[in-house]
């Protein structure tokens, strides 16, 4: 028992002192609350945010030192005028870079900047309670940049650590094990009514605009020279992922998600065409603009697509593609956009018809545009291309042939390619020889268009790791059903289309003349290692293929992750009504209230039974071991017949049954004798250890007889 | 302008004193009344749903508006995990309203209702708990002194005690009303407590002031003589003249036994003695020197405790000076020595011409 007398004015305003080591507690709380934002503070910042910490435990070390030492009213808090100083300045300096950084970013700031600072001060409870919502609500803002499941659980440990926090104020005798126990069976507790809110509440659209972070631009831009894919092929993270709705996968090497075409080639670099439809939408916001609708033949294929945010618009499908999504844009080279930048999780659902042609007439500009390379940038290729053009008269044959030539000398396929002067495409034709695919597609559709055949570069991603590990057709052998595809930056890709007449664009990847198994399965084991030693990753993705355990463990959590972001960081406002319309039919309203409440009542009563299983326990253990033996051993003598009054001392029964049955009171006796030593007599704690075991060997002489 | 503003001042005051003061007073009148046959007086209470209440601290009120906050900011960025937080903590909330009463209840307080102590002095009111199980953050106060709590972070299963302070400033009898038992558990979101009335009264003496050449002060009861002589020819069992041999009683004193007579073989006999009538050993009020009848009252306070110490006998004469309304009459008490005598006397001075308080 811990006895503390306080006299204080008033019980709010009394000086307010944490313990040691809840001082300790709340300094790394702060440190993984910071530790959450890191990847969004800027360095000047982060350098502050660890001046401050490493003050914090200067004081905090300071401060215990004196207590030990009993020296107390020494300076253990930095002076209020200091303080202020400090923190205008910071705030100057957030200021001034808030052009920079934007809203929300410099808003996280001075979030941090405040937490931070006001641990200086904490003179008062209400100081202390300050800076713990100050917490909480950097973990929930941290919630805005990254959602995916690995860091939400993160977030809940960081949650747990804070209410720990809270709750050492009021229980500063309790081991900090017992804390964490304690809010986790809190937090174990809230979670029934959480999910069921999160299922029922009614979720509504936004209040009011927020500003979004400015982070940089993911995946694949609109521009792109020799050299810029393999960047994103260092990148092992998420790209977007695809569920075919348990419906049959096309094989690897037809998925081919196209997000752009590129047709402006400036000698150097391929970039994006202005779209038309793009810009009616851009400038007459009111006029209804002329919507681009695919002519489709064949049999659809459906898939929802969920998009990682990469703050671009490009979306991914595999053509000929058409949606009924309204936040989507079709466009007229057959890619889709979304009409918002992606700034969040995205799902959307797109139906694609393999077998449809691309445009089966194309006019004269298009012509035109397919058609223009800059004279004289790369003369040899141009040569080369008159002389196919000379000897081939079928555009297909033309195709053909050069796509023989990679096949046939010797060009490699690699991430490291030499430098090229001026991304001189001649010299990577016909000296270095080595590159990937977006050397090899620049190359082609260069190509193509000096030999008179239209061309155009696509970018978009190649393939994708198929993952049934969650699924439900575990049992179908072989089956490329169920499960969904992640397709990852590095199965960013580069292929070129030519345009035939009759078929359309045609789809022609260089790549897979060079390396077939690019194409055909996804990365080869030499194109892994060779990520690997650029990346500098120690787990990367050849790391991972070895280990064959890591990999189910990996793919383990891919599909766990997936299942997350389908149906938590997914769950929209109209699945929520198509849910509970399944569930409860119609007045869903008053059904989702009700729910609420019962769930309430539901959550209560299971504390209630809970709490009095729990006291129940809590005196069972209270039972010392001896005399559960000795009672066992009563329970053996009722049977046969000697039941024990509840006024007779042990000794007394135990000569009783001795004179009854001697047999069995010989044991008894001595099970009695050492039963009451350990019962009445004060022993060491060695002596009651010696003496229990003494007991359980007599009671199982006497279970014998 | 500084007129008006002043005006309105204190205009803003009267009216507060007019309206807001009686209403004050009005609720807390009903408030107390409904408490005092909701959790009536008692040696024991035990903790349950009847006794205990429980609100959101000003705490949990932010909490409960941050909360809001999160779900706004989920909300706006139709962030689903933000939202599931913000739930998430608003469960949390109800939960640790559960904890925090069940904390709280089943325990069982018992405490014994009398104490006395000098005035200005701490008293300790020892209040016994029964628990079934670890409760934590408990803290205790008197709700007429509010500024003093005691706060018990840890109370282990069995019985603990814990000693509530009362700051006593003024001699008299005091009703100390109602305790107050509070905890903040589990993160301080919600204050559970309980009102609960033992009947706590304190008998608060004059707080003792030092008199030089303390043996000058004892004085017969010359005076009284002639007006009562009732008092006058009553013998009081004293120590100084041996007067006569009585039967032993079993608990007298050792040194009371007429050791000669027992060998003697007269049995056991105890030696019993005759205080004379007259003699200085009487402390009176009016003999303290000084016009004020607390400070004289202080004296004698000091006085009895230091006669108590050095085993002489006295006796009490509390006179009523004419000044003075009389309520009570005049208080004798018969010289003797002893703790049980001291504490008489200091009870008499505690309760002398004093209303009880409280």
């Amino acid at each position: 028992m811990t006895l503390n007398v306080t006299i204080s004015d008033k019980h709010y305003n009394q000086s307010f002192q944490l313990t040691h080591h809840n001082t300790w507690l709340l300094w790394c709380c702060q440190l993984i609350n910071i530790g959450c934002l890191a990847s969004e503070i800027s360095r000047w910042m982060l350098a502050i945010l660890a001046l401050c910490l490493a003050w914090q435990a200067l004081l905090n070390i300071k401060k215990i030192n004196n207590s030990y030492a009993n020296a107390l009213n020494s300076q253990t808090k930095i002076s209020p005028p200091l303080l202020t100083l400090f923190a205008l300045s910071g705030c100057i300096a957030i200021g001034a870079t808030a052009n920079n950084l934007g809203v929300l970013i410099s808003m996280v700031h001075l979030l941090t900047f405040a937490y931070v600072l006001k641990t200086f001060e904490i003179k008062q409870r209400k100081d202390f309670y300050q800076v713990c919502l100050l917490g909480l609500f950097l973990l929930a803002s941290a919630l805005i940049f990254k959602q995916d499941l690995l860091f939400s659980v993160l977030i809940v440990f960081a949650l747990i650590l804070n209410l720990m926090v809270l709750l050492q104020v009021s229980t500063p005798t309790q081991k900090l094990l017992a804390s964490a126990k304690t809010v986790t069976l809190l937090l174990a507790q809230s979670s029934l009514l959480a999910i069921v809110l999160f299922i029922v509440f009614p979720r509504l659209s936004p209040f009011w605009q927020v500003p979004n972070s400015q982070s940089a631009k993911t995946g694949l831009s609109d521009e792109v020279s020799p050299g810029d894919i393999a960047n994103l092929a260092l990148s092992s993270d998420l790209a977007f992922r695809v569920d075919f709705n348990g419906g049959k996968i096309p094989q690897y090497d037809k998925l081919y998600w196209r997000a752009m075409t590129l047709e402006n080639y400036d000698g150097r670099k391929w970039s994006r065409r202005q779209l038309e439809n793009e810009n009616e939408n851009q400038n007459k916001l009111f006029l209804s603009p002329k919507l681009f609708t695919p002519v489709t033949l064949g049999e659809g294929l459906n898939y929802n697509v969920i998009v990682e945010p990469s703050h671009q618009v490009w979306l991914f499908g595999l053509s000929v593609v058409t949606t009924d999504d309204p936040n989507l844009r079709l466009m007229d080279d057959y890619t889709v956009q979304s009409k918002t930048v992606l700034s969040q999780i995205s799902h959307y659902e797109l139906t694609s018809y393999l077998e449809s042609p691309l445009d089966l007439s194309i006019n004269a500009t298009q012509k035109q545009r397919n058609l223009a390379i800059v004279k004289g940038s790369n003369p040899k290729l141009e040569k080369l291309a008159v002389e196919l053009q000379q000897k081939y008269a079928n555009p297909v044959d033309r195709s053909n042939a050069i796509l023989a030539w990679f096949r046939e000398h010797q060009y490699f396929y690699t991430l490291k390619p030499p430098l090229l002067i001026n991304n001189s495409l001649d010299q990577f034709f016909f000296e270095t020889k080595a590159g990937f695919c977006v050397y090899y597609a620049s190359a082609y559709t260069y190509l193509m268009r000096a030999a008179g055949i239209p061309a155009r570069v696509v970018t978009g991603y190649l393939g994708g790791e198929y993952n049934n590990t969650g699924g439900l057709d575990n049992n179908v052998p072989n089956a490329i059903q169920g499960g969904h595809l992640s397709i990852y930056q590095y199965d960013a890709h580069a292929w070129s289309e030519i345009w035939l007449d009759g078929i359309g664009w045609q789809r022609v990847d260089p790549t897979a003349a060079v390396d077939p198994q690019r194409v055909e399965s996804g990365w080869s084991n030499d194109l892994l290692s060779q990520q690997l030693s650029l990346n500098n990753d120690f787990f990367g993705l050849s790391q991972y293929r070895k280990m064959a355990w890591l990999n189910a463990i990996r793919l383990q959590f891919d599909a766990l992750d997936y299942q997350w972001t389908r149906w938590v960081l997914g769950y929209s406002n109209a699945q929520q009504y198509d849910l509970l319309k399944r569930w409860f039919g119609g007045n869903i309203q008053w059904k989702a209230a009700a729910i609420v409440v019962a769930t309430l009542i539901i959550m209560m009563t299971l504390f209630i039974v809970l709490y009095r299983v729990n006291t129940k326990l809590f005196k069972r253990q209270k039972v010392e071991p001896w005399l559960k033996l000795y009672q066992q051993a009563l329970k053996k003598l009722a049977k046969k017949g000697m039941v024990k009054p509840d006024n007779m001392s042990p000794t007394d029964f135990a000569i009783q049954v001795n004179k009854q049955h001697p047999k069995i009171g010989k044991p008894f006796t001595e099970l009695t004798t050492t039963f009451e030593l350990l019962m009445f007599k004060k022993l060491s704690d060695k002596q009651q250890v010696r003496y229990l075991s003494k007991l359980k060997f007599q009671y199982s002489q006497f279970k014998k007889v | 302008m500084s007129v008006f503003s002043s005006l309105y001042l204190v205009l803003a005051k009267v009216l507060a004193s007019v309206i807001t003061q009686p209403i004050k007073s009005f609720i807390s009148k009903r408030v107390d009344r409904w408490l005092s046959k909701r959790v009536p007086s008692n040696v024991e209470h035990k903790l349950t749903s009847r006794n205990i209440f429980i609100m959101p601290t000003r705490f949990g009120f932010t909490y409960l508006f941050f909360d809001v906050l999160l779900f706004l900011l989920g909300t706006n960025y139709q962030n689903n995990t933000i939202l599931l937080l913000s739930y998430l903590l608003a469960s949390l909330f109800i939960t640790v309203m559960m904890h925090s009463f069940y904390n709280f209840s089943q325990l069982t307080f018992s405490s014994s209702p009398k104490q006395f102590t000098f005035a200005k002095q701490q008293a300790y009111f020892p209040l016994t708990i029964n628990a079934k199980k670890i409760h934590f953050d408990l803290n205790f106060l008197f709700s007429a002194q509010k500024k003093r709590s005691i706060t018990l972070e840890q109370c282990d299963l069995g019985t603990s005690q814990v000693l509530i302070p009362y700051l006593a400033s003024k001699r008299g009898v005091v009703n100390l009303g109602r305790v107050k038992v509070f905890s903040e558990y589990s993160l301080g979101l919600f204050i559970t407590w309980a009102m609960l009335d033992f009947s706590h009264q304190l008998v608060v003496f004059p707080q003792p002031k030092k008199l030089n050449n303390s043996h000058n002060y004892l004085s017969s009861l010359e005076g009284d003589d002639e007006q009562n002589p009732n008092i006058v020819n009553q013998t009081s069992a004293g120590t100084d003249d041996f007067s006569e041999l009585k039967n032993y009683v079993t608990g007298e004193s050792q040194a009371r036994v007429a050791w000669k007579q027992l060998a003697r073989g007269q049995g056991k006999l105890s030696k019993h003695y005759e205080n004379q009538q007259g003699s200085l050993r009487w402390l009176k009020l009016s003999n303290m020197p000084s016009f004020d009848i607390e400070t004289k009252l202080s004296y004698l306070s000091y006085l009895i405790i230091e006669y108590s110490k050095s085993g002489l006998d006295y006796g009490l004469f509390l006179d009523v000076p004419t000044s003075v309304e009389n309520k009570n009459g005049a208080i004798k008490i018969m010289p003797n020595s002893g703790y049980q005598h001291q504490q008489a006397c200091l009870i008499a001075l505690a309760k002398f011409n004093s209303h009880e308080v409280g």
